[in-house]
């Protein structure tokens, strides 16, 4: 009953807010992207580029509207709404400038507003505010918690838990979960402890080497300035099959503390800035998950239509906006595309469109759409062809990070090396056949050394300056999915 | 589980090391098998601006347009008016006559109809085929595999009824699900979907020349042969038309020559390949036959350039996989062809047995 109340009062709320949107939107044009993905995926470097591109121009073919000159220019203004930090851009780009560094990546969510001047295709001059909302994927993955009750949630996280490579990376929380009884009496520093233990379990599985994506709840990753509070102080229990949670026991302070975990955190996130997105973007690291082997890769798969599933899709009309906006666009990017060779882009994108195939599937249905483009936003590598002992590999050419290692060879940071990372399988459907053994080896289950791919960190390139000095980032298929994005409202 | 052959094992390899030969990949040289070479690709320049595409003018209302189509609602005015008045004064006379006229009227009010309806449609299947060139020059340029791929659907339904290519057009259905790139996508049903067709209009124009450069050289004023060009222009432009989708009637063909010879003065009517029309009339070869005679062969290649023009304007996709007819393709033929009236006694092979003086 209470839930109904609530579910209905966060409705009316939405509804409320759409129609303001609405009405603003008529006089002033305005488009809410929303960038997410993993931490780590490249959301910072995507977000910095894609400003780049539309205030500083460059090589953007595909883009129509900046390469017919259609695009007067763009400008950075003061965003809408106060309460969340600026997407700190200039320093971003600084960072991967002057210091020659990937930008620290973000931890929250943050905001930037751009107002773009173009001519229209029949010459008025118009302008779009294009709103752009950068937000960590790990707290999308809490959206499905608010369908489910702490019950189920705490039985699946458990069985999740259990499986390989994470039974390894779980244990030391699981054997202090042996210990805990559901049905005692609460006790504070027991719960704490779990918590501790599962967030450290959590953590762990972000490692390079496991690489793992469905990590809810989220903010127990990222926890702000609600670290230590008790909507974050709860972790799953071995509960028993049936059975009521007696008053003043474990199990019922948990339940308690997840509800809370909702109201307080997830379901104000969906409220001020899910629900209010026009198109979104998801970035998309599947080369992490191909270093760290198939089940990290299958983990993301689940992550990615969990994501989708939270998504409320559909086709933009006139009604529609002024009651309850839907999201008419989603863009898979599959980012770090320079660290393969071109030939390898259509399988990274044929694996990721199978990852998302059929959660696409139900969104383009509903008719919004839905596109994957393998893609860096800033491009660090070159191409190259080796040839040795009459064999030729297509090789991409680049300077890894200080530390990094390949086979026998440890890299300093400063020497362009020509790497050759492994053949993407061409097959995509086989990578996720769950009857068939590992489909290869991936850091989780073997050494560095004998890992079928070896994707390096590598360094930012060296940027050129255009002669007015605007910075000139080099990029693959930004153009095209600028396009996607925002094409059609440029028209 | 394996799939293919044993996958290839990560590696690196160092630029600066001093076992590897470092080249640009479009200068390779010397190939040392024994050592490793590194090919490296050439870039395209990051900060070069893509050339920026000018808008046309802004269309301003035009007033003559409107004059023309006044002007027509009032002759046709004109025109209802009279036959109404026609009928009525046949119903006086007597009503069978009446009837009879009423008939024949409405009998040409359908057929205008309907003739005004297959031109529309015409107009539309032409726009059609100029829409599907550009995009399909747009493809090429985004790489845009989406794009490419409703470029591909329109193309095989603008031949669905082409039984000729029936077979083309099962293999290209089959690709249509693959993981190609646009352009390649666009490339490839170039290749499938053209290259009959382009034979088939390299075999038109070269007909309608020769036609042409005969007639030129026989008929006896220069009024006939005029119109007589004229005339097989046309046919072979609609010829084209047809054999690459369109079905013009007589407002689209008269658009398409519009097109055509527009397009003729833009490419640059005398520039490309006509070195072998300066080469014909340089040489004097022109002067030594008998005047009439160079008069066809010159007719004849300006027919053929024309025909060349209206390949571009009614082949549904750019030339980019296949090559573009030139005028030595058509004018060879054309050239050989002049043996006919060579073998009546005058000396008209261009070969190299007149062409060249003997060493």
């Amino acid at each position: 009953m209470s839930n109904l109340l609530t579910d209905t009062l966060e409705q009316a709320r939405l509804t409320a807010r759409a129609l303001v949107e609405f009405g603003d939107g008529l006089i002033n044009p305005t488009l809410r992207l929303g960038v997410t993905g993993m931490s780590g995926a490249g959301k910072t470097v995507f977000l910095t580029a894609l400003v780049n591109a539309l205030t500083a121009g460059g090589r953007f073919p595909v883009f129509e509207a900046l390469a017919s000159g259609r695009l007067a220019r763009a400008r950075l203004a003061p965003q809408p709404d106060d309460d969340i930090p600026r997407f700190e851009y200039e320093r971003h780009l600084r960072a991967l400038t002057d210091e020659r560094r990937w930008p620290e990546s973000t931890r929250q969510i943050s905001e930037l507003r751009l107002v773009i001047d173009y001519q229209s295709r029949n010459r008025a001059l118009r302008t779009l505010t294009l709103d752009i909302v950068d937000y960590p994927g790990e707290w999308l993955l809490d959206l499905p918690l608010l369908t489910t009750d702490y019950d189920d949630w705490s039985r699946e996280t458990l069985a999740l838990a259990q499986r390989h490579p994470r039974a390894a990376v779980s244990a030391p929380w699981r054997a202090h979960l042996a210990t805990m009884d559901p049905l005692a009496p609460a006790d504070e520093l027991a719960v704490v402890t779990s918590a501790e233990l599962f967030t450290a379990y959590l953590r762990a599985c972000r490692d390079e080497r496991y690489a793992m994506s469905m990590l809810p709840p989220g903010r127990f990753l990222m926890p702000g300035d609600l670290a230590g509070s008790p909507a974050l102080t709860f972790a799953p229990l071995a509960l028993p099959d049936g059975g009521e949670a007696p008053k003043g026991s474990v199990w019922a302070m948990m339940r308690r503390r997840f509800e809370a975990y909702k109201s307080v955190v997830v379901r104000p996130f969906f409220r001020e800035h899910f629900a209010r997105l026009d198109r979104q973007i998801v970035v998309v690291d599947a080369l992490a998950a191909f270093n760290a082997g198939p089940e990290a890769l299958r983990d993301l798969e689940g992550a990615l239509a969990s994501i989708l599933a939270c998504f409320r899709v559909g086709r933009r009309t006139i009604l529609g906006s002024m009651f309850n906006p839907k999201i008419e666009k989603i863009l898979f990017a599959a980012t770090k595309a320079d660290h393969l060779h071109h030939i390898n882009h259509d399988r990274l994108e044929a694996i990721v469109r199978r990852m998302v195939m059929r959660a696409a599937e139900r969104a383009e249905f509903a008719g919004s759409e839905v596109d994957v483009i393998a893609l860096a936003a800033v491009r660090a590598t070159r191409e190259a062809t080796v040839r040795r002992d009459g064999e030729s590999l297509a090789t991409i050419v680049g300077v890894p990070a200080a530390g990094q290692t390949l086979g026998t060879e440890t890299f300093d940071g400063e020497a362009e090396v020509a790497l050759f990372p492994g053949d993407l399988p061409a097959d995509a459907a086989a990578l996720f056949d769950q009857a068939g053994k590992s489909a290869f080896q991936g850091l989780s289950d073997t050494t560095a050394q004998e890992a079928d791919y070896r994707f390096l960190k590598l360094r930012p390139p060296k940027i050129q300056r255009d002669g007015d000095g605007s910075v000139i980032l080099p990029h693959i298929r930004l153009d095209r999915a600028l396009q996607f994005l925002m094409g059609d409202r440029l028209q | 589980m394996t799939t293919g052959p044993s996958p290839r094992r990560p590696a690196a390899f160092r630029l600066d090391d001093p076992d590897v030969t470092v080249s640009a990949e479009d200068q390779a040289t010397g190939r040392n098998r024994s050592g490793t070479t590194i090919l490296l690709a050439p870039e395209p320049e990051p900060s070069l601006p893509v050339a920026t595409a000018f808008l046309p003018p802004p269309r301003r209302f035009r007033w003559g347009r409107m004059f023309w189509i006044a002007l027509g609602g009032l002759v046709s005015l004109a025109i209802g008016l009279g036959v109404a008045q026609l009928i009525e004064s046949l119903f006086a006379r007597s009503a069978s006559l009446g009837w009879l006229g009423a008939g024949l009227a409405a009998l040409t009010a359908l057929a205008l109809v309907v003739v005004i309806g297959r031109e529309v449609r015409s107009l539309m299947k032409l726009a059609a085929v100029e829409s599907l060139r550009e995009r399909a020059a747009a493809v090429i340029a985004s790489d845009d595999r989406d794009a490419g791929r409703a470029v591909l659907r329109d193309l095989l339904k603008l031949f669905h009824n082409a039984p000729a290519m029936a077979r083309s057009r099962t293999n290209l259905e089959a690709h249509l699900d693959e993981i190609i790139d646009g352009a390649d996508l666009i490339r490839l049903a170039e290749r499938e979907l053209m290259s009959p067709l382009d034979r088939e209009a390299r075999r038109l124009v070269s007909a309608a020349a020769k036609r042409v450069s005969v007639v030129t050289a026989v008929s006896p004023r220069a009024a006939v042969d005029m119109l007589f060009v004229l005339i097989s222009a046309a046919q072979m432009i609609r010829r084209l038309a047809q054999l690459y989708g369109a079905r013009p009637g007589t407002l689209g063909l008269i658009r398409l020559i519009r097109l055509v010879i527009s397009h003729l003065a833009v490419t640059g009517s005398m520039a490309v390949g006509d070195s072998l029309l300066q080469q014909v009339v340089g040489q004097g070869l022109a002067a030594r036959l008998s005047a009439r005679l160079g008069e066809g062969v010159l007719n004849g290649l300006l027919t053929a350039r024309l025909g060349l023009a209206a390949i571009d304007m009614t082949r549904p996709m750019p030339f980019v996989a296949l090559p573009r007819p030139a005028l030595s393709d058509l004018a060879g033929d054309l050239l050989r062809r002049s043996e006919d009236p060579a073998a009546t006694g005058k000396p008209a092979r261009p070969d190299e047995d007149t062409d060249r003086p003997p060493a």
